[in-house]
């Protein structure tokens, strides 16, 4: 007799319940020890000024500063721009502010004048009204067609290509796909010590394998193996084959191999290394045999290449598979059969086989109706599924995520749209036991995002015949991103904390897992890699199946259009499963307000003390505006005058007073202006030591009473020493100049306002 | 301004989904639901163009909130469905399809069932044509259920039978049971598609009533039919139904030698191996050698003690008659590049041992003619073997000393 028939949903099913240890991600290795250069922004290469407000009122699409970055050139490298023109012509351009000899006339011209035009335009860069001088404009026009060493058409037309790829690469950078971290796992079930492999340095071309020690917290032992490479690491893939651990890396120009023996503590050998010369995009490791990886090039070159026999080509065709689409991007990765490969572009996936390439393939992966994509929809990352299931790949694009299976291509057995904010570039598998869920994690590099999704293979029923489709276990759940640990962290000066949210949410690079088992209790440790080169981690436990959710029943009626779902949980009358319920509430409490725990805590101090002390001082990215006296004023308007003036002997005077008072000139023009109140430091009087009393006071509360105390003695002996002055005044000189006494009177007059003035506002207490 | 509110206004939408998604992927159910609620604002002004607009939007997140939220009942469910069919027209089968799934899935199976039908009966101008799609696959579901209701009622009808009784109100409901589920059935499995359930359910139909032919006929075009995705269950279908009708050899060979094109992988390539391993024609028997060779190929198979037992049994007779070595040196030809560190090396050697004996017993008599005796799988296995004192394993030590120079002729 047959059984009684069962639905279960494709999703949504019930998973695995998989908790965050902590409230934010901690950070596992000690910051990178070099300053980290912040990767392009869009304010670097767009245009600001005038003419972006202009387009802007035009909605008009973001425009690039093309003259900017041809200026950079011009000023970053003269001699590839004018070098020979230069040398040739600098006999005849005078610059000097001396005048041109008459017998040198003849031949040189002078170009004082149009330098400093040039220094004036630099000094009011950003000024609405900026106007060419006819100068300028004349030279430029003469010169334009024969002055510089690479014809400027093609320069301008190089610059322009850069920034628009430049531009392009801002949205959607597809050179870290794959990711650049990578865990190898303990050799044996029970052993606690793995292997992190992960990129450092300032320019993120050193290789470190760091010893990992998996116990209640993760820390590494030891100091790591490193090694310096000859490029920015893009990816760092491994594969365990034969019970050895692979380990590719991929940089732009160079890919490399490593393997690490079984033995704990052996020190990683690398194997070979190849150079391709157009940039590599794709370089997996084969699970299958030892020694062997996949490597694509952006010129759609698709490689075999094991260690002991090299690279055999097994495609090139620049164009793309299914239709045409401008990304150069490629991927090739494993399959169940040892001999197969997948290849990828942006539309889609191919399976070739490398015994005869060019007649066996089939397609395993089309955008198009069969997969029910959307319109615009692209791979974006292709990934072999072999340790789930065999004959499994995921394939993820910027909309969804998709499960297909070898043996019946271009229909996917899942489907689910991830709705990320930006395209998941790293993928991981942590397979589950022959009953659990296999985990799945999805990360995005620019925004960061991390998602956990959990999906079961086909199971074969215990009847033979019967299997459960492919299906999503559980709502996917998202995890901690870097950047959120930054609230956790100790308060800091603003900026300091502008800088570290800068460095917290540096794109992330990679991601790893790793599944730890202690005793009964099982988490997932999930790494994550910043393109800073810092490497946090976050810890999830396995909570054991939770009792079947009791379903609540028609209590509390609702008429249709109200919900009772918004009512106050305290209000909803108690049921059977009002304990489950309440269970559950406090859960979500806590997902709202957690607190890091004291052992995390001290890992956000003792990473934050690092950074300080490794990075000093940091570079500032953003300089305050500085103005030149040069620029403000011409040569020619700074000359001494011959005969100082009566305003200038004047100004003078101001000048000194202030400087003698430590106060500012707020106006020059006459009337006679009023210097700001200053409260004058308090000089200090012999006994005892005013800093020191100051202090005192200060500390045991009473500053304000000693303030007034000090303020007050100052008047008085300053009243003192004015009525001193003036005596000798009238005494010394009985006849003075106009100016002198209105100086002099002056001089009074601001020191009389001084102390007049009932409360200084006290600027440095 | 307008335009400017326009801009606010969107912008806050976005703003607002984020926030949704957001407490949805942190499993904050009801926060989620509170934000919905201010979501659904933005239909106000829903002029979007986009592949998923607000509604349909609405419906997804509400769906997915109400199966999730712990204070959530079915009859809120209904309800909140019921609002969505009327918010759009445009996916009004979309939304009763999943509505059944979602009754289906708890078990409500006469409620989707009435959805099902009422859903089939929908008519609303030109959006009937255009969800066409849909409502064939509406109509295939109703005939779905309308199958169990079938076989349900066959069972009762079948016990009682038994027991000499006959009851034909029963059998009636039961006929008009078949009457409507055959027709939908047949009805969706004729479009090109995967349709793997529905196929089986509608054979069993007309294989109980004795139409032998037209369940053939239906599983041959299932198979054949070039506008179908290449589908290996075709193949096993068509396979186990010629093999429940007792068909000829010669037709299940084809029907598996088919399923052996397209996945060399399949489970039943053992017993397509065995069937061919036990025929009297030497291309046959070169065949099963070759599907063997072709499974064992693949990751999944590696630990296949079945089939590792299926070619050492082929290559220890091949051997022992000294006839068709050179069927196993053209197998080999292209494997002995990677074969030696797939299957034979030396850290296999150790595990397979230590997991599974009979594993590495037969791997290693593989291993031994196929590399010869100095192989480091062979000479492993055999020297722990031996250790361990097990007969069989000095047996076949024995043995692949004995026809040592077949490696030879093997490699050469």
């Amino acid at each position: 007799r047959q059984a009684e028939t069962a639905f279960v949903p494709r999703r949504g099913g019930t998973g695995e319940t998989w908790e965050p240890a902590d409230a934010a991600a901690v950070p596992f290795l000690p910051p990178n020890a070099s300053c980290w250069v912040p990767s392009l922004a869009p304010e670097d290469i767009l245009y600001r000024g005038v003419l972006r407000r202009k387009l802007q009122a035009g909605k008009c699409e973001a425009t690039l500063d093309f003259t900017k970055q041809l200026g950079h050139f011009f000023v970053d490298h003269p001699e590839d721009a004018f070098g020979s023109l230069g040398r040739l012509l600098h006999q005849n351009f005078h610059l000097g502010n001396s005048k041109l000899r008459r017998h040198a006339r003849e031949s040189t011209i002078r170009m004082t004048a149009l330098r400093e035009e040039i220094d004036r335009l630099e000094a009011r860069r950003g000024c609405p009204q900026q106007h060419l001088v006819p100068r300028l404009r004349w030279f430029s026009h003469l010169s334009r067609d024969w002055l510089f060493e690479v014809p400027l058409g093609l320069l301008a037309d190089c610059v322009h290509e850069d920034l628009l790829l430049q531009w392009a690469s801002l949205f959607f950078d597809d050179s870290p796909t794959g990711g650049a971290l990578a865990w190898l796992p303990p050799k044996d079930e029970g052993a606690c010590m793995g292997r992190l492999v992960y990129p450092g340095g300032q320019a993120m071309n050193h290789l470190y394998f760091q010893d990992v020690v998996l116990e209640e917290l993760p820390r590494a032992r030891g100091s790591p193996a490193e090694f310096e490479l000859n490029g920015r690491i893009r990816q760092v893939a491994a594969a365990r084959a034969d019970g050895e651990d692979f380990v590719g890396v991929r940089s732009d120009y160079h890919c490399g191999v490593w393997r690490v023996p079984a033995r704990t503590g052996a020190a990683p050998t690398p194997l070979q290394v190849i150079r391709t010369s157009v940039p590599a995009s794709c370089l997996t490791v084969s699970p299958h045999l030892p020694g062997e990886l996949a490597v694509c090039t952006q010129s759609g070159a698709v490689y075999l290449w094991n260690v002991e026999t090299g690279l055999q080509r097994l495609r090139h065709d620049p164009q793309t598979m299914f239709f045409r689409d401008h990304s150069p991007w490629h991927w090739s990765d494993f399959t169940a059969h040892p001999r197969v490969l997948s290849c990828a572009d942006r539309t889609g996936l191919q399976c070739l086989d490398a015994r005869a390439p060019g007649r066996c393939h089939f397609d395993l992966f089309k955008v198009g109706e069969e997969a029910g994509c959307q319109q615009g929809e692209r791979v974006v990352l292709p990934m072999y599924l072999g340790r789930a299931y065999p004959s499994q790949h995921l394939v993820t694009t910027q909309f969804s995520m998709y499960v297909l299976d070898e043996r019946l291509p271009l229909v996917p057995v899942l489907k689910w749209a991830h709705m990320m904010k930006a395209p998941p570039l790293f993928a991981h598998l942590t397979p589950g036991g022959p009953d659990g869920s296999h985990k799945v994690l999805l990360g995005s590099s620019r925004t960061q995002e991390l998602l956990l999704l959990q999906y079961r293979g086909e199971k074969r029923g215990t009847g033979g015949g019967s299997r459960s489709a492919c299906q999503l276990a559980g709502p996917p759940q998202k995890l901690h991103s870097i950047a959120g640990c930054l609230q956790h962290l100790p308060a800091q000066l603003p900026y300091r904390h502008r800088l570290l949210q800068q460095r917290l949410s540096a794109p992330a690079a990679g991601l790893a897992a790793a599944l730890q088992q202690d005793g009964l209790q099982e988490s997932l440790l999930v790494f994550q890699l910043s393109e800073a080169g810092d490497v946090f981690y976050q810890r999830l436990t396995h909570k054991a199946a939770p009792p079947p959710a009791p379903a609540s029943g028609d209590e509390a009626a609702a008429a249709p259009g109200s919900s009772p779902l918004f009512d106050n949980p305290a209000s909803s009358p108690p049921g059977l499963g009002s304990e489950g319920e309440e269970e559950q509430e406090e859960e979500e409490q806590t997902f709202y307000f957690p607190q890091p725990s004291p052992a995390a805590a001290l890992r956000y101090r003792r990473w934050l003390k690092a950074i300080s002390k490794g990075c000093g001082e940091p570079p500032r990215h953003t300089r305050p505006p500085t103005f030149g006296q040069k620029r403000l004023f011409t040569r020619k308007e700074l000359e001494e005058p011959s005969a100082p003036s009566a305003l200038h002997q004047q100004a003078r005077q101001w000048l000194r007073q202030a400087m003698r008072d430590g106060g500012r000139i707020q106006c020059w023009d006459p009337p006679a202006p009023q210097p700001p109140a200053l409260p004058q430091a308090p000089e200090p009087a012999g006994d005892p030591d005013p800093l020191s009393t100051r202090l005192t006071a200060a500390w045991s509360g009473d500053w304000e009473q000693w303030r007034e105390e000090r303020t007050s003695f100052n008047v008085a002996q300053r009243q003192r020493a004015l009525r001193e002055r003036r005596r000798r005044q009238k005494r010394a000189h009985g006849r003075r100049s106009l100016s002198a006494s209105f100086t002099s009177s002056l001089t009074y007059q601001s020191e009389l306002s001084e102390l007049s003035d009932a409360a200084p506002p006290p600027l440095s207490p | 301004p307008s335009h400017e509110y326009k801009l606010n206004f969107k912008k806050s939408k976005e703003v607002c989904l984020s926030y949704i998604q957001d407490a949805m992927l942190q499993k904050q159910w009801k926060r989620a639901a509170e934000f919905l609620t201010f979501y659904i604002e933005s239909l106000e002004k829903d002029f979007s163009t986009e592949y998923m607009g607000p509604s349909e939007m609405i419906w997804r997140i509400g769906t997915e909130i109400l199966c999730h939220h712990s204070n959530s009942s079915m009859k809120e469910f209904n309800s909140f469905i019921e609002q969505m069919k009327t918010l759009g027209v445009k996916r009004y089968l979309k939304v009763c399809l999943e509505h059944a799934f979602h009754l289906l899935c708890n078990g409500l199976i006469d409620e989707a069932y009435q959805n099902l039908s009422l859903a089939e009966s929908w008519r609303f101008g030109e959006q009937t044509i255009i969800q066409n799609k849909e409502l064939k696959l509406i109509q295939a579901y109703r005939g779905l259920l309308d199958y169990y209701s079938w076989r349900k009622q066959k069972n009762i009808l079948l016990e009682h039978g038994q027991d000499g009784f006959e009851d034909l109100s029963v059998e009636q409901e039961m006929h008009s049971c078949f009457r409507k589920a055959a027709v939908s059935l047949k009805e969706i499995i004729e479009i090109p598609g995967v349709w793997d359930l529905f196929v089986k359910c509608y054979v069993d139909l007309l294989e109980f009533y004795g139409d032998h032919n037209e369940a053939r006929q239906v599983l041959n075009e299932y198979a054949y039919n070039s506008k179908f995705p290449a589908n290996p269950n075709a193949h096993v279908y068509l396979y186990q139904f010629l093999k429940r009708h007792g068909e000829s050899k010669k037709s299940l060979t084809s029907a598996l030698k088919i399923l052996h094109d397209i996945v060399p992988s399949h489970e039943l390539m053992i017993d397509f191996n065995i069937m061919l391993q036990k025929s009297k024609k030497r291309k046959k028997r070169r065949l099963g050698l070759e599907v063997i060779f072709a499974a064992l190929d693949y990751a999944g198979w590696k630990e296949n003690v079945k089939a590792w037992s299926c070619l050492a049994r082929q290559m220890k007779q091949i051997v022992m008659s000294e006839k068709h070595l050179d069927w196993i040196k053209q197998e080999w030809n292209s494997r002995k590049d990677w074969w030696p560190a797939f299957h034979f090396s030396r850290y296999l050697a150790k595990r397979n041992w230590q997991e599974n004996e009979s594993l590495s017993y037969e791997k290693a008599l593989v291993a031994g003619i196929l590399l010869g005796k100095d192989c480091k799988y062979f000479k492993y296995i055999s020297h722990q073997g031996c250790k361990a004192q097990v007969k069989r394993f000095r047996i076949l030590k024995k043995f692949v000393n004995k026809h040592s120079p077949v490696y030879l002729r093997i490699s050469s």
